[in-house]
């Protein structure tokens, strides 16, 4: 297995007036060929900021701080500044035009509003026809549109309804118009940014079995964003547990199921409703995740964590190997 | 009666006549006739205005008009059949058009330069574009109107508005030879002659016919309206969207250069700028276009704030798109709306600003016959019992307007695919 990305000491900060937040800290991470990665956690933990870095387009005011995203490119990539060259490539080094020319091309991003994400004004078929464009001019219009039939009809809607315009389709139709878009240049990595989170769960299961199929199909490498931990159990093949804005544990997705290292992955695992044991009630972690611009020393986590020690306060814990094969970010397990 | 026949209200008698086939075949009757009726009331009109024309030369004028439309039609229809039976492919087709345009054209040319040696381009000018507006008419009733019959209500909304303004257009481009008095001329008849056979709608304090001076008081309007807001639309639509897109510094910059013109009331404006680039066509129609500037800028700079931040742009980003492509392809059709709506109401305003310079004595010169000059001086004259003098050319300049209107509306509503279904 080859590795396609890796992340190294990547750090974002928002500057805001209140002061400097780190929306992601320091994360390091790897992704091998193929796989799916889920990235999980609470709302405001850093997992959006993360996958927008990747494509280098941090919302304003965020901006990467520092850090390495390293992506292995499989083939060599014609843009304005000249060319892109196989192998790995720091995207850091990138300039814009070289990396307008890698998104889309080899990265594809799904955001999570598939209502608002399609330009009202444009039939689906444009939409194909201007990706398909901005990446390769030369491209001829039948060409792009015969392309986009294909690609409709392997997402399940009939070719005829190129010429339709954005508001003719349902929700779970303009996903899957986005998801068509997004691998409509085959690209290698595809990032979803909470693919289904607005869409009803039976749409969602359609859609969250197509993008498996497609993965398949494409050869696709994906990080799956979300909060539902129901769907990376289906979906992902190792998932990530962020907490504000660190991963606090990485492993297979039936180990981190089964036995989770960190406190947090435990709180959070305890916490997802059981529909077979009515009896259990309803659980959260007490506290709220902590204030991002007034960091606190120590692990983030200890104010709210149930094994807290005096070191925790203090020092950071380092990502260690777990005994499950994983990664955890704890001081209970780094031997200390 | 089953429950879709059930129509509340005003729309009662539609809806029974949607649903019977005799009714409907009687409103088509009624239509028919009152098509028929106009149109023949129309060529009884201009084959009378041609025969009574001061210039002797109306019928030909009108004739050639309606030859040259007819032969682009008939061009039309046969590269359209072509083209639709697969003998020809739709750039031969459009080739054969333009030839044939240009063609007819350079007829048209030589034909007024052996006619009249003396004033050949006046006669070519009233020709080719009375021409040219006619095709304008017969293409949009013969291919547009299934088109837009298809989008309902607006798709008629905004044929009417087209068909009115090409009509005054029309009049306008043949106007000088179908008058039948010369509509500068002093004392062709009394002094505020109220409306009688001699003179169909009267004449003014000057003693000219203001039948004429109705028909041929258009052209400084349509001039200075269309040229004005041309130059204003591109102007201001293009500095919103780059100041806007753009942002930081320019933005600001922009900004404050168009919140300092719109400080000013825009008449006192129009009259300072107008005063200084002297009277004339053009700095009327420039001056009245600076004014309108900001108002263009601020509408399209509002909407490209809102824009930019949806989730399209920001997904068209993600795909790997142009800064040009998102300000052209995702951004531009989306404003677009709000600025031809704009631009109707624009027309109508840049009528009035003229008739007021005009007044002031900033418009065109004297013996150009225009709507504004009567309306404003005659104005005077209507307590002496001399309603004719201001209603008829306050009737033309209400109907252009409502043209605009009409048109600008309709095309917006055609035009924007949310609202096609």
């Amino acid at each position: 297995m080859t590795e396609l990305l890796r992340i190294r000491d990547l750090s974002v900060v928002y500057k805001t007036r209140r002061g400097t937040a780190y929306g992601v800290n320091g994360v390091s991470l790897d992704l091998e060929e193929n796989k799916t990665l889920g990235l999980a956690g609470e709302s405001g933990c850093g997992k959006s900021t993360l996958g927008r870095a990747i494509i280098r387009l941090v919302p304003y005011p965020g901006q990467i701080a520092s850090g390495e995203i390293s992506l292995n490119i499989e083939r060599e990539i014609l843009c304005g500044g000249g060319v892109i060259r196989k192998g790995m490539t720091n995207l850091m080094e990138l300039n814009d035009e070289q990396m307008r020319s890698l998104r889309g091309c080899e990265i594809a991003y799904i955001f999570q509003d598939p209502m608002t994400s399609l330009n009202p004004m444009r039939s689906i078929g444009k939409h194909f026809e201007e990706l398909m464009r901005a990446h390769d001019p030369t491209v001829k219009k039948e060409a792009a549109v015969e392309r986009a039939k294909e690609i409709l009809e392997g997402l399940g809607i009939s070719p005829e309804r190129v010429l339709d315009y954005p508001h003719q389709f349902s929700g779970g139709m303009r996903q899957r118009v986005m998801i068509g878009l997004g691998l409509a240049l085959q690209p290698k990595l595809l990032i979803a940014d909470e693919p289904t989170t607005s869409l009803d769960v039976i749409v969602e299961a359609q859609i969250l079995r197509q993008v498996a199929e497609l993965k398949a199909k494409f050869d696709l490498t994906m990080i799956l964003i979300t909060h539902n931990l129901g769907v990376l159990a289906q979906t992902a093949d190792s998932i990530a547990i962020m907490y504000a804005g660190r991963i606090v544990e990485v492993a297979d997705t039936g180990s981190l199921f089964e036995s989770p290292q960190h406190p947090y992955t435990q709180a959070l695992l305890e916490s997802v409703p059981d529909v077979s044991k009515p009896e259990k009630r309803l659980t959260w972690i007490p506290g709220a995740p902590p204030d991002l611009t007034r960091p606190i020393p120590g692990c983030m986590y200890n104010p709210r964590c149930p094994h807290v020690m005096d070191i925790c306060k203090e020092v950071n814990p380092q990502l260690v190997p777990s005994k499950t094969g994983g990664l955890v970010a704890c001081h209970l397990y780094d031997g200390g | 009666m089953t429950g879709d026949k059930i129509v509340h209200g005003i729309f009662f008698s539609v809806g029974v006549l949607r649903n019977g086939v005799r009714e409907r075949s009687r409103k088509a009757l009624i239509a028919l006739a009152f098509v028929m009726v106009l149109a023949f009331s129309l060529i009884v009109a201009l084959v009378g205005f041609g025969l009574n024309s001061s210039s002797q030369f109306g019928s030909q004028v009108v004739g050639g008009t309606f030859l040259y439309a007819i032969i682009m039609m008939v061009t039309y229809v046969l590269q359209k059949r072509r083209v639709a039976a697969g003998r020809a492919k739709r750039s031969v087709g459009r080739l054969i058009l333009v030839i044939a345009c240009v063609g007819v054209s350079l007829a048209v040319v030589l034909l007024s330069f052996l006619i009249m040696p003396l004033r050949p381009i006046v006669l070519l000018n009233a020709v080719l574009i009375g021409g040219l507006v006619l095709t304008f008419v017969l293409i949009l009733i013969y291919d547009g109107h299934p088109i837009l019959k298809e989008r309902g209500t607006a798709g008629l909304i905004a044929e009417a508005g087209l068909l009115i303004v090409s009509g005054i257009v029309y009049m306008t481009a043949v106007s000088i030879w179908i008058v039948p008095y010369d509509p500068t001329k002093l004392g062709v008849g009394p002094q505020l002659l109220p409306p009688s056979p001699g003179f169909p709608l009267g004449t003014t304090y000057l003693g000219q016919d203001l039948l004429s001076r109705t028909i041929a008081g258009g052209t400084i309007m349509l001039e200075v309206a269309i040229l004005s807001v041309l130059v204003c639309f591109s102007i201001g639509v293009p500095l919103g969207l780059a100041a806007s897109f753009r942002g930081g510094l320019w933005d600001r910059g922009v900004c404050l250069l168009m919140d300092s013109i719109y400080a000013f009331p825009g008449l006192v404006l129009a009259i300072a700028i107008a005063a200084m680039l002297g009277p004339g066509v053009v700095n009327l129609a420039l001056a009245i276009a600076f004014v309108y500037i900001p108002s263009y800028f601020r509408v399209v700079r509002s909407q490209v704030l809102t824009v930019k931040e949806l989730p399209y742009v920001e997904a068209a980003v993600v795909m790997g798109a142009r800064n040009r492509e998102i300000l052209l392809r995702y951004i531009l059709p989306n404003i677009l709306p709000s600025a031809i709506v704009l631009m109707s109401i624009n027309f109508a305003d840049a009528i009035l600003t003229a008739a007021g310079l005009t007044f002031v004595g900033l418009g065109p010169p004297v013996d150009v016959p225009d709507w504004g000059w009567d309306l404003t001086f005659g104005w005077g004259y209507l307590i002496s019992g001399a309603w004719w003098v201001i209603t008829y050319p306050g009737l033309m300049i209400v109907l252009l307007a409502l043209g605009f209107t009409l048109a600008g509306e309709g095309l917006n509503e055609v035009l924007t695919p949310k609202l096609k279904e």
